[in-house]
Order: structure tokens, then C-alpha cells, then sequence
């Protein structure tokens, strides 16, 4: 009951402000009044509740978003309070579950609603769980709409097929924050071996094996294979020019390259290495902790990962007992030698993910807007990348400096942890994020090489679109690729463990097929094609 | 004088002599009511196709598609295979564990000896499954301890948790290791209360140890092994998925996979609610079927049941 009347005051608040905007174009103020008398009654002075994972480097050292010092200062330049809710660390997706099925959804939401909501965000609307967008952009967001303006390419992004916006997005504001993972080796040994950085399967296979025979690697290339995320990045799998996934061909349709003949070249190699000794044995349950110790006590010399939170990380640790420690990042591999990789992990600048919906449950939606659209503006755009000006950053020469607050904080903490009190910048969050940030966060030579190095590809061209399938779609869709990802997901590591017999490949191949592949890529591609109709 | 049997009478005539056991039983029955009975409704998703915006009364019904779906589902097979599998050796290993130790332990004469081997046998109980599976992962690692011992003895070193075949002992062995004595202290209660005399009288007739354990201990506790057994089988199916999915891999699904994790995955991680209800219920008739069956069996041949 309570409910349908707050949708009531929604819907006239809604109707007040388009009256309002037909009206008199430009009077912000008008509308502004209208919309807040008639939803503001009841809301006014409360808290905005705001939902989102609290990352890894805020939660070292806090509970709470709110407790740091970049939470107290949103509040503090906004006007706006709010009571920040975070689910149990991981548990992102199943809280998320929850908190639908309970239907008492915080104000501000914010989640992959691009990806992670079932049937897609035009269902998350027609469900009346997130409000649309357009009205709100247009009545209360006057930077996102002007960023919107300047940027159409990621205009089309973050609207569904039907050209409802329907959140807050986090942008990548630079080519150079869209390829963040990629290969690293150490070079101390490398050099020590008489070896080069290598670029080609070929050469991989010769290093690894210097690695194993000459450094008595046990695991001489080691990576976090239950991160999904670098299964999807996973540079070897895109040497032999396919993906692990959906991936855009050069025929600009979907493709699934789990089926492909170069996957089956992909797992031969990968079998063969695992035969000889040179992956990590202990491949299917891997975790970051396992690897950073193989990597800094050099049971490994080789591995992928993030320029910050690992190669950096692993680095510092490392120079504490070996100080000659170093690794260097190594381009996507190709089959033949000083050939440029076709295929590589690099991201759209809009990903869907950490972006802030609008729940139907909000009281005060302009308060909640302004709030966010905040973040798009020259201030919010600052505090979210660089935090408070005199305390985490100074500007030198126009150009906005971190402090030793940050840089070299005195209580101690990590960079990572020291920025992650003061900024979102270096995770995610909703605003765009600026590459002045990444050029301070990494204090190594090797990492300001990562973004040369590893965007050496053809990537970008290969990456799919944040498509949206219609809800019927997305539901067929799920279904099929749950049964399809199970399999692959098995199947893959029986082929490099040996365990299947790579000649098996075709009955794979064929055995994904009938689980409905080819309608699964009908979906995408008819997506595809009303996202390019956008 | 005229006897009045009424069930309105005979209930209150029990009311006014155990009020205190009633009052007593009154948070326990509140508890099944909230939180088994009244959920029971929010089971009808299974026939519905759910939707958290309208609601479970207003989704639209679907029949039985969600149970179609999950039995033409190419997991189907693996999935009843793997959860039977891992019940029946859970039932078959699990089981009797704790009762042979708590009759070894009925033999210890040292008090000290036996009070301490109790306390270090259930002390595992305490211990989280979190941690319990960090350390069976980290053990089953090519460097880790089960290695490590496998090498003593002249085996060669192998990721454990990668293998298949190796998934269910460890799943059960690592079971048993946890829950052996804690499950153990219900039998031992059990076995204080044998009649002493029947001891002495049989060792009058010339029984000795072994005799006296098999017609005189066991028969003794045979009601509350038999009461332990129809409950244990009534969850036979009922795996929990968190020890599963803390252990379990792709490479060991072919194994590992039970309804359980199956749920998980599908209802939370992929949020297809209904479909997971579906699967759930349908479990949940399975263990009811198999409840009732094995209650029967137990009075056909013990006397013994639960209703």
C-alpha cells in the first residue's frame, strides 16, 4: 500500500516537472519547486541511503564509506547526507539478490545494472525497481547532460535500445585506464638468463622453461585463475586471436570464441605447458594471496594482473628480502614474431559497472540527483579524482598534485589504501575518471610503461558493446549461457590438465552447440544491431 | 463416577498439571512456525515466474516449466548422481563414526584419557567451515601438508582439490574429522544409560567384551541409533552448498556439483529465482519421500519410530 502511494507522488512529481519543463524552457527554478512540492513532503531532512561494495583498500581501515574522510567531505560539499549500506565483502551479488526479492531497496543503488541485472536495465524499469533517467537528467543534472553532450560516443553507451538513461555511469576518462591488465615477468632474471621480454608464444615457452630449469620455479607462470575477471583478460588466450567469450569480429558480429579453432591451438599450448611443468600446478584454485607469495618468494616469474595492486604491490614486498625484484610488463603474445596482437583485453570506458540507479523507493529524487550529478561537475569531478584540495592534493603548475598524505602517508598505509580514504578515483564509482590519477598512483618506472605496453593491440576493435537484450531475450539468453559457461568452464581445465584429450575438442564444440549457441549468438547480434541503430 | 474423555477436557486437564512444559514449548513451536511453515508459502514461485516488483502473490503462474526446465537440464542427471553419491557415502562413512567411537570410548577405563580424547575430538565442531576449507585447500596445494606426507611415504605431488575422483573423500573424510565427536557425545549419553546389571549378568553367563558390546551395549542403544539414522536420512539430500562451493572447482563440477550449489549459483548468483525454488522443492520431496520411507522400514523391523 505504502508503496503505491509513493509511486503516486512519484508520478506527479514527474508530471508536475514535464509540465513545468514544456512550459518554460531554461527556468530551472520553477521546475525545481514544483517537482520538490509535491514529492518533498515527506523526505525532507531524511538521510539518502546509498548501497555499494565498499573495495578492498577502504575496507583495510574502514567499516564504512561514510567514516572516511572522502565520504564526510561528499556530505559536507554537497549538503546531502547519507547513510552509506555495504554488503559483507564479495557477497556483492548475493546481497544484491536479496534486497530485491525483499523489495525495500535503499535510495541510491549502485551495481552493474548494464550486466548484472536479470533481463537487463529496461527490465530493471519496467519492473519498477530503478527510475529512468531522462526526465531526471534533463530537471536536475545540468553537468552529466553537458558531459553527455561533449562525449555522444558514450551518450549511446549508457542508454538502453530504448533510449531510456537509467544511471549514474563510472567512465574511464582515458584510452590509457581501459587496459589495466596484462602480462608481467621478472626482468632481474631475464636479464641474469641473457633473455628478452617475451613477445611471442614461442618465446614465452622459452622463458618459462629458463625460468623452471635455471630458477627452480615450481610454478613458473602463475596467475589468480578464480578471478573471472582475468579469465576474460587472459592475454594467451587472445595471442591465438580469439577470447574466452562474447567478442566482436572483424566481420563486426558476435562471436563466441570458446568454439573457435584458435581456442583449440590455445588449450593444446596451454596442456603442453602444464605437462612440461610450466603453469602453476595448482591452476584451478588459485587465489590472490597464493600467487603473491609464489611471485615475491620466486616459486614464479611470471604472471597478469593490474599495474597497481599487483605489479606494484608484489614489487614493494618483494625488494624487502630480494632488491633486485623487478618485473616488467610484457605485450599480448603472437604466433609470429614482431606481428602486432589482433585481439587483447582492453575496456569500454563505460563497463556498466559501479554505476548509481535510482531506485523507485526514493523519496527525494531531486536531492538524489543533484547529489550525483555533482560528481560530473568541475568540483565533484576533482574531489572524486584528487579528494580535498590542501589535504590530499595541492595544484602545481594547473596541475593537481597528491599530497605525502597520500604519497607517502604517515601512518604508513599503502597508496592504494592512503588514496582509497580520500578518492574513488582509483577504483570506480560514479563519475569519470581522470588519468592524472594513474600517472601519480604509479610511483614505478615499470608501471608507467604498463599502458604502452599492454594497449599494443587491436583490442579496443574486439571489445563488445555494453548491448542490452530485451528482458525475453536476456532470460533465454541467461539460461542458455549458464548451461554453456558451466561446461566451458570445465572443459577448459580438463583440456589443460590432460585430463580430456584435446582431440575431443570437436565433440566439445559440438556438444555447446546443442545446448543452443547459435541462438544465444542470435540474441547478441540482434542486440548488436539495435545498439548500432542507436 | 463419570469419566469425561473429551479432548477439550483431557487437554485441559494436561494444561493445568504441565503448564510450565507447555509455556516451555511455546518458543520452540513459534520458531518452525515463522521460520518453516510460513516461508512454505513463498514456495508457489516455483510455479510461478517470479519477479520481486509484483510480488510473490502477483507473478504470473507458469505451471510446471521451472521443473520441465531443470529436468531436461544436461546437468539433471549429474546433479541427482553427484548429491545421492555424496549423501549415501556421507550416510554410509558418516554414520556409524561417531557411534564407534563413542563405543571405544565407553571402553577407555582411564577417565583422564578418555575426558581428553573427548575434548580433542570435538573440538573441530567449533572450528568455522570457513576455516576448515582454507586449510584443506591450502593442504591440498602441490606444496601444501597432504602433499607433503604423500612424498614422505613415496607417492609424488599433485594438486589434490584438482582431482575428481579425490573430491568426495575429502569431502567426507573432512566431514568425519569435524563432526565425529561432537556426534559421538549424544551416543555416549546414550550408553550410561545401559543397565549396569545386564553387564554383570551377562559376563555371569560367559560373554566376554566382544559378546557383551553386540547383545548387550548395542541392543541398549539401538532406539537412539535408530532415531539418529530416520533423521539423518531425512536430510539425505539435503547437502548444504557451503562447504561445497568453498571447496569445489571447475574442474571437480563432474564430482562435486550437488542441487545444493546448483541452487546457489543459479537462484543468487544469476537471480533466477523461481527456477532455483523449483529445484529446491522438488529436493525437498525427495527427502520427504525418503523420511516416510525409512520410518516405515525402521517399525517393519525394529519397533522403532518416529511416528
Amino acid at each position: 500500500m505504502k508503496r503505491r502511494h509513493f509511486a503516486l507522488l512519484m508520478a506527479a512529481a514527474m508530471t508536475a516537472g514535464t509540465a513545468a519543463g514544456c512550459a518554460g524552457q531554461g527556468s530551472t527554478e520553477t521546475e525545481t519547486t514544483a517537482a520538490s512540492a509535491a514529492a518533498g513532503q515527506t523526505a525532507a531532512g531524511e538521510k539518502l541511503q546509498y548501497w555499494c561494495e565498499l573495495t578492498t583498500t577502504v575496507a583495510a581501515n574502514y567499516t564504512n564509506l561514510g567514516d572516511t574522510p572522502f565520504g564526510q567531505g561528499w556530505q559536507k560539499s554537497t549538503g546531502v547526507e547519507i547513510e552509506f549500506l555495504h554488503p559483507p565483502t564479495g557477497q556483492q551479488k548475493e546481497q544484491f539478490s536479496l534486497i530485491l526479492a525483499d523489495g525495500n531497496l535503499p535510495d541510491l543503488m549502485e551495481y552493474n545494472w548494464t550486466v548484472d541485472y536479470p533481463g537487463g536495465p529496461e527490465k530493471a524499469i519496467k519492473d519498477g525497481v530503478i527510475m529512468p533517467l531522462n526526465q531526471v537528467f534533463e530537471q536536475y543534472c545540468p553537468n552529466i547532460t553537458k558531459y553527455l553532450a561533449e562525449h555522444p560516443e558514450i551518450d549511446r553507451m549508457i542508454k538502453t535500445d530504448e533510449g531510456n538513461y537509467y544511471v549514474f555511469p563510472f567512465i574511464r576518462g582515458d584510452e590509457n585506464l581501459m587496459n589495466t591488465i596484462g602480462l608481467m615477468v621478472r626482468q632481474d632474471w631475464l636479464e641474469e638468463l641473457n633473455m628478452e621480454v617475451p613477445t611471442t608464444i614461442d618465446e614465452w615457452h622459452d622463458v618459462l622453461t629458463a625460468f623452471k630449469n635455471e630458477k627452480g620455479c615450481v610454478a613458473p607462470y602463475s596467475f589468480e585463475y578464480t578471478n573471472n575477471q582475468y579469465l576474460g583478460a587472459d592475454p594467451f588466450v587472445a595471442a591465438f586471436g580469439v577470447n574466452r567469450s562474447f567478442y566482436l569480429g572483424s566481420d563486426n558480429t558476435v562471436h563466441f570464441g570458446a568454439t573457435e579453432p584458435g581456442f583449440k591451438d590455445y588449450l593444446a599450448t596451454m596442456n603442453q605447458w602444464y605437462e612440461e611443468g610450466l603453469i602453476d600446478p595448482d591452476l584451478a584454485t588459485l587465489k590472490n594471496d597464493q600467487v603473491s607469495a609464489k611471485i615475491t618468494n620466486g616459486q614464479a616469474g611470471a604472471s597478469m594482473g593490474q599495474a597497481g595492486s599487483r605489479m606494484g604491490t608484489w614489487t614493494t614486498a618483494a625488494r624487502a628480502t630480494t632488491p633486485e625484484f623487478t618485473l616488467v610488463p610484457a605485450p599480448v603474445p603472437t604466433l609470429e614474431k614482431g606481428k602486432q596482437a589482433e585481439m587483447g583485453y582492453i575496456e569500454n570506458p563505460f563497463s556498466g559497472r559501479a554505476s548509481v540507479a535510482i531506485t523507485t523507493s526514493c523519496k527525494d529524487i531531486e536531492q538524489a540527483a543533484r547529489l550525483m550529478d555533482w560528481a560530473y561537475g568541475d568540483e565533484g569531478h576533482m574531489y572524486f579524482n584528487f579528494g580535498i584540495e590542501g589535504e590530499s592534493y595541492t595544484m602545481v603548475d594547473g596541475y593537481p598534485t597528491y599530497t605525502d598524505q597520500i604519497l607517502k602517508n604517515p601512518d604508513g598505509l599503502p597508496v592504494s589504501q592512503a588514496m582509497s580514504a580520500y578518492i574513488r578515483g582509483n577504483y570506480n564509482g560514479p563519475f569519470v575518471q581522470d588519468i592524472r590519477y594513474l600517472e601519480q598512483y604509479y610511483t614505478m618506472e615499470e608501471q608507467r610503461q604498463t599502458p604502452i605496453v599492454w594497449g599494443q593491440c587491436n583490442g579496443a576493435a574486439h571489445t563488445m558493446p555494453p548491448i542490452t537484450p530485451t528482458s525475453d531475450e536476456s532470460k533465454e539468453f541467461s539460461t542458455i549461457m549458464n548451461e554453456i559457461n558451466t561446461y566451458r568452464d570445465e572443459m577448459i581445465l580438463k583440456f589443460i590438465f590432460g585430463t580430456e584429450s584435446i582431440d575431443n575438442f570437436d565433440t566439445y564444440v559440438k556438444n555447446i552447440e546443442n545446448m543452443g549457441l547459435a541462438r544465444a549468438l542470435e540474441i547478441e547480434n540482434t542486440a548488436l544491431g539495435r545498439y548500432n541503430a542507436r | 463416577m463419570k469419566e469425561n474423555n473429551s479432548f477439550g477436557y483431557r487437554l485441559k486437564r494436561d494444561w493445568i498439571r504441565n503448564r510450565s512444559l507447555y509455556i516451555l514449548v511455546v518458543p520452540v513451536l513459534l520458531f518452525y512456525i515463522l521460520f518453516h511453515y510460513k516461508p512454505m508459502y513463498g514456495a508457489i514461485i516455483a510455479f510461478k515466474d517470479y519477479t520481486p516488483a509484483l510480488g510473490v502473490h502477483d507473478s504470473p503462474w507458469v505451471g510446471l516449466a521451472n521443473f520441465t526446465r531443470f529436468f531436461k537440464s544436461v546437468y539433471f542427471g549429474r546433479l541427482i548422481r553427484n548429491t545421492v553419491l555424496l549423501s549415501v557415502y556421507n550416510l554410509i562413512f558418516g554414520f556409524p563414526a561417531p557411534i564407534i567411537l563413542a563405543l571405544l570410548l565407553n571402553e577407555v577405563r582411564n577417565k583422564h584419557f578418555k575426558n581428553v580424547t573427548q575434548t580433542i575430538t570435538y573440538l573441530p565442531h567449533f572450528i568455522s567451515l570457513i576455516v576448515v576449507t582454507g586449510m584443506l585447500t591450502d593442504f591440498s596445494m602441490t606444496s601444501g601438508l597432504f602433499n607433503d606426507i604423500i612424498e614422505f611415504f613415496g607417492g609424488t605431488r599433485s594438486p589434490l582439490l584438482q582431482n575428481p575422483d579425490l573430491y568426495r573423500t575429502m569431502y567426507i573424510a573432512s566431514g568425519i574429522w569435524q563432526q565425529v565427536g561432537w556426534g559421538s557425545i549424544i551416543y555416549l549419553s546414550a550408553l550410561a544409560g545401559v543397565d549396569q546389571q545386564l553387564y554383570e549378568a551377562a559376563s555371569i553367563d560367559g560373554a566376554g567384551k566382544w559378546k557383551q558390546l553386540l547383545n548387550v551395549t548395542l541392543p541398549g542403544i539401538t532406539p537412539t541409533i535408530i532415531i539418529m539414522l530416520i533423521m539423518r536420512v531425512g536430510q539425505l539430500m539435503s547437502m548444504g552448498y557451503e562447504k561445497t562451493i568453498l571447496l569445489y572447482n571447475p574442474s571437480t563440477y563432474d564430482t562435486a556439483d550437488i542441487i545444493s550449489s546448483y541452487i546457489y549459483r543459479v537462484g543468487l548468483l544469476e537471480q533466477d529465482w523461481s527456477y532455483s525454488t523449483a529445484v529446491g522443492l522438488f529436493n525437498s520431496v525427495i527427502n520427504f519421500c525418503l523420511l516416510i520411507f525409512t520410518n516405515k522400514m525402521s517399525k517393519k523391523f525394529s519397533e522403532t519410530s518416529l511416528w
